[in-house]
């Protein structure tokens, strides 16, 4: 029962952080200089056209009913329509959370590939070459920003060797061109945006299993005779990973929100770029809309976390 | 109780208590790190070439000169020139300028705006707690980069809107940190003991709490130094940030992209500095954080039978 | 009759290498354990007990720890020099052991039945089936209820006399030679402490199992121990049966250990007497007795030269030079 009052809890939050989260860009965007209609239509245009698309999205009327309006709007499943490219927020937002979600993966994936036996390893050779190699691994992977890796990874491997393509997600060109065109042109952007999850994640991983390692279960699991394997990977994994696992649900959260470099540089038709544009044109609905999303995402991914925790570890559980 | 410099244990120790004060003996564990003196080395050079660009630079950042455009590294030249027959390394000495004074910026705005909200947060609590924790929150639930990708984008790129997003996305960081060290600190039992004494509250904060939230501040504000040295370079890169000619490191490298197969040392210069940048900070930001920590502080002096304890320790304070 | 020993230890020698040194933390220890018998290894932390139980296991951490000399045999095969893999056969199945907190001792995310089934499978090779029935019967054997039940229940869903319970099944599901017990009564209950350790005692009784019984509480070596071993600074200084220590101690840290051992047939207004100073450092080699800065019966010799090891009576030995004689009892102990 504690834990289901404490999940209600957590989902009620969810519609006031997100009321002041869209409200608070709502302010700033109309705050600032510049509008979308102008924009859009430039200035040879008559005046009573300009009029008529203000009218349509109500630009003409005070903030707060405009606000309104959108929430309204926002409550019955309709984010409006984006100002710059006349179409429906919601079908941009499927397009590109889809192309987002897939790059996002990939980058995990590619982490997890990484980071689980360098984190394991580290920690069960300690102290050696082996470990500080890991660790020397993981330092450099915090610091090299993750569009400097980019260019370097296609300088290397695009331009230099021609092994993988730099563009290709998302695009038209790619479909029924079997697996490997699929898959080739994620290779390069999973890389440039996993290596710092995979620092990150593989010491936790390091940390957490020396942690486990020198607790007292772990010497009466050695005293039973059991065979290495087993005690590291059932004994001691299976409790290392309950930290790693949360980490990674919300690593995997932070992942939309870096990944606009790495859009830019491969032209990645994602939520970032989509979110650049929109700003730069002052599309407000696209703003909204995508903001909106976006810090859903974000709170559920947050909130799975915190439910991976509870759910993995069954002191919590019973 | 007189104050003793030293305490002598019981008969057959022959060890000596020796008092320091706290500030000594974390430097002392932080002089022990290797890795944090080198990256606390490499950093001061860096600010230093910053500060001296003028005088340490052998070329004009902004001139051009055709004539020598995209020469690889030589002699003349230790980074090669771009496009523009602009010195490459003279231009990294200068970007080094740009990004570490937005850092410091960003560093100085969002510690000035959100340790005293996470104190008063903490300190106050009740309706106020919950109100700033909401705002804070708003903010939270949005991923940094983006966030502040929205902010530039909508203010104008320039490289004072970058210092502002930025600033404002690590303001809640920092309040958030100050409030739970400010929560844990104040239930601490001098605090307590402080209070029914009936020091006033000011007292209270300076002398008490802020001695406890003073490590994950510093150790934080490694971390936002570092990050903001990415984000400026990432923002500036995007276009956002700072505009041509004026020399920074991202946007050098958004040049170094589209000549990059001509000219692959192009991307050398600045990629290096930014790593060699973040590197040593992150050095420093371990040194700390051990340095800062009580229960790290190895107790030995030079002396093998002397033992070093904080001050304050064992006398009437 | 001459019965062979089940184990037997002779010379072990185990060093640590740390930042200050070697440490030399069980020093030429010896001692033959019977079938059938309980064997109680005294002493106070870092006497050396618990590491002459892990050396005996080959569990001590190879960094930075070592067993430098000595043999060790198990029904008369040596178990010191084996590789890795044949030591991981013997552990769990020929020799077991137990530990001080069964709540950090028990992996908190698997199930007991778990926990236990696997140590069968491991050592006896029986399929899932007859692992989890044997599991059952275990269970029952150490008195917890419903034991089919519980099999699926985690370590935090049992109280620490249950939990202690558990480990003791999980030790003696191969039927070993020999139980070693590790302080496995200090984290409990004085209530429960009795439990358990009368249940040892049976279950041992039953098995002809030979138990290493280690703890540094002397009350409950007198209530489960045949013999007693009381070690110091990594070696044994005194070792007899139950009544001869503790009616004929013939080491000052014994008769230390007494004096400061509270007793029912105690006089009300009796002072317990600690064992003044501190304990050894143990980095580098004894010249002379280590329990000596901290001796009050010390003599002359005990300045001159190291103790050697000298029969008091019969199947009583002792490694000190005073005659202590002065302060025997009869009675019961």
């Amino acid at each position: 029962m504690g834990t289901l009052t404490y999940l209600l809890r957590r989902i009620l939050q969810i519609p006031v952080v997100l009321v002041v989260t869209t409200l608070t860009i709502f302010i700033v965007v109309r705050a600032t200089p510049g509008d979308p209609v102008e924009l859009v239509l430039g200035m040879q245009t008559s005046p009573d056209a300009v009029e008529a698309l203000r009218v349509k999205f109500h630009l003409d009327k005070p903030l707060y009913q405009q606000y309104l309006i959108w929430l309204w709007d926002v409550l019955h499943g309709d984010l409006g329509s984006s100002v710059r490219l006349n179409r429906p927020v919601t079908q941009m937002l499927g397009e590109r959370l889809w192309v987002s979600l897939q790059l996002a993966t990939a980058a995990m994936l590619f982490a997890l590939i990484v980071s689980i036996p360098l984190g394991i390893v580290a920690a069960i050779r300690r102290n050696t070459w082996v470990d500080y190699v890991a660790t020397g691994y993981t330092v450099l992977g915090f610091s090299i920003p993750n569009f400097a890796l980019a260019l370097i990874l296609i300088y290397v491997f695009s331009v230099t060797l021609d092994w993988l393509p730099i563009t290709g997600i998302g695009s038209s060109t790619t479909r029924g061109g079997g697996v490997w065109k699929f898959i080739s042109p994620f290779i390069l952007p999973a890389i440039a945006l996993g290596t710092v999850q995979t620092a990150y994640l593989g010491r936790l991983l390091r940390s957490s299993m020396i942690d486990v390692l020198s607790q007292d279960y772990i010497r009466t699991a050695r005293a039973k005779g059991l065979k290495p394997l087993v005690v590291i990977t059932i004994h001691a994994l299976k409790n290392a990973m309950i930290p790693f696992v949360t980490m990674v649900a919300i690593h995997f959260g932070y992942l939309i929100g870096i990944q606009i470099t790495i859009e830019y540089i491969f032209a990645i038709p994602g939520m970032g770029l989509a979110v650049l544009t929109a700003v730069v044109n002052r599309d407000f609905p696209v703003i909204q809309g995508f903001t909106l999303v976006i810090a859903v995402f974000f709170l559920l991914v947050n909130m799975i976390a915190d439910m991976l925790y509870t759910l993995l570890d069954p002191r919590i559980r019973y | 109780m007189a104050e003793p410099q030293s305490l002598k244990l019981p008969a057959d120790a022959g060890t000596q208590l020796v008092f320091r004060s706290g500030v000594y003996l974390a430097s002392q564990q932080f002089m022990r790190n290797y890795a944090a003196l080198v990256g606390f080395v490499i950093l001061f050079l860096f600010c230093l070439a910053a500060v001296l660009a003028e005088w340490l630079s052998p070329y004009d950042p902004t001139l051009l000169k055709l004539s020598v455009k995209l020469q690889p590294p030589s002699l003349s030249h230790w980074m090669g020139t771009d496009f523009f027959g602009r010195d490459i390394f003279t231009r990294v000495i200068w970007g080094g300028r740009v990004s570490l004074l937005v850092a410091l910026m960003v560093v100085f705005y969002s510690v000035m705006v959100g340790v005293p909200i996470g104190l008063l947060s903490g300190f106050i609590g009740g309706k106020l707690d919950n109100v700033l924790m909401r705002v804070m929150d708003a903010f939270l639930t949005f991923p940094p980069l983006l966030l502040a990708v929205a902010i530039v984008g909508l203010m104008g790129p320039d490289l004072k809107n970058v210092v502002i997003a930025l600033a404002i996305v690590q303001v809640p960081v920092f309040a958030r940190i100050v409030r739970s060290s400010t929560l844990s600190a104040r239930e601490e039992v001098y605090i307590v003991a402080a209070r029914a004494l009936g020091a006033s509250p000011f007292r209270i904060v300076f002398s008490g709490i802020l001695r406890n939230i003073v490590s994950p501040i510093v150790v934080q504000i490694t971390i936002v130094f570092a990050g903001a040295i990415v984000a400026e370079a990432s923002l500036s890169f995007l276009g956002l940030g700072s505009q041509p000619p004026d020399p920074s490191w991202g946007r050098d490298l958004s040049d170094a992209r589209r000549y990059m197969s001509d000219a692959p040392w192009l991307l050398i210069g600045p990629i290096l500095a930014i790593m060699m940048c973040v590197l040593s900070i992150n050095f420093i930001g371990d040194g700390l954080r051990d340095s800062l920590d009580p229960r790290t502080w190895r107790a030995r002096t030079a002396k093998k039978d002397q033992i070093m304890v904080p001050e304050g320790v064992g006398t009437s304070a | 009759m001459n019965v062979q020993p089940v184990l037997s230890v002779r010379g072990l020698d185990t060093r640590f290498a740390t930042g200050d040194g070697v440490v030399h933390a069980v020093d030429h220890v010896s001692f033959d354990l019977m079938a059938g018998e309980v064997l109680g290894i005294v002493g106070e932390s870092g006497s050396g007990k618990s590491v002459t139980a892990l050396s005996v296991m080959k569990l001590v951490v190879c960094p930075p720890g070592q067993v430098s000399a000595g043999e060790i045999t198990l029904d008369g095969e040596d178990i010191l020099h084996i590789d890795e893999a044949q030591a991981r056969r013997i552990r769990g199945s020929r020799i077991a052991m137990i530990f001080q907190d069964p709540m950090k001792s028990l992996n908190p995310v698997l199930t007991i039945g778990r926990q236990l089934t696997e140590v069968i499978a491991e050592h006896l090779g029986l399929d899932s089936q007859a692992s989890r029935q044997r599991a059952i019967e275990l269970l029952s054997a150490v008195g917890i209820p419903r034991a089919e039940t519980r099999l699926g229940d985690y370590p935090h869903q049992f109280s620490g006399g249950m939990r202690q319970r558990v480990m003791i099944a999980i030790a003696l599901s191969c039927d070993p030679r020999v139980l070693i017990a590790d302080e496995a009564t200090t984290a409990l209950d004085v209530t429960i402490q009795a439990q358990i350790i009368d249940l040892v005692k049976r279950l041992a009784d039953e098995r002809d199992t030979a138990v290493i019984w280690i703890s540094h509480d002397l009350g409950v070596v007198a209530g489960i121990c045949d013999r007693v071993a009381v070690m110091y600074a990594g070696r044994i200084v005194e070792m007899g049966t139950v009544r001869d220590l503790f009616h004929r101690p013939s080491h000052g840290y014994t008769l230390g250990l007494l004096a400061s051992t509270p007793r029912l047939d105690d006089a009300e207004d009796r002072r317990l007497q600690p064992i003044d100073g501190m304990p050894p450092n143990l980095t580098g080699p004894m010249s002379l007795c280590p329990f000596l800065p901290r001796c009050v019966h010390a003599i002359d010799t005990c300045h001159e030269k190291p103790p050697e090891w000298r029969q008091v009576a019969d199947g009583h030995g002792t490694r000190c030079w005073a005659d202590l004689g002065r302060y025997w009892r009869d009675g019961d102990p």
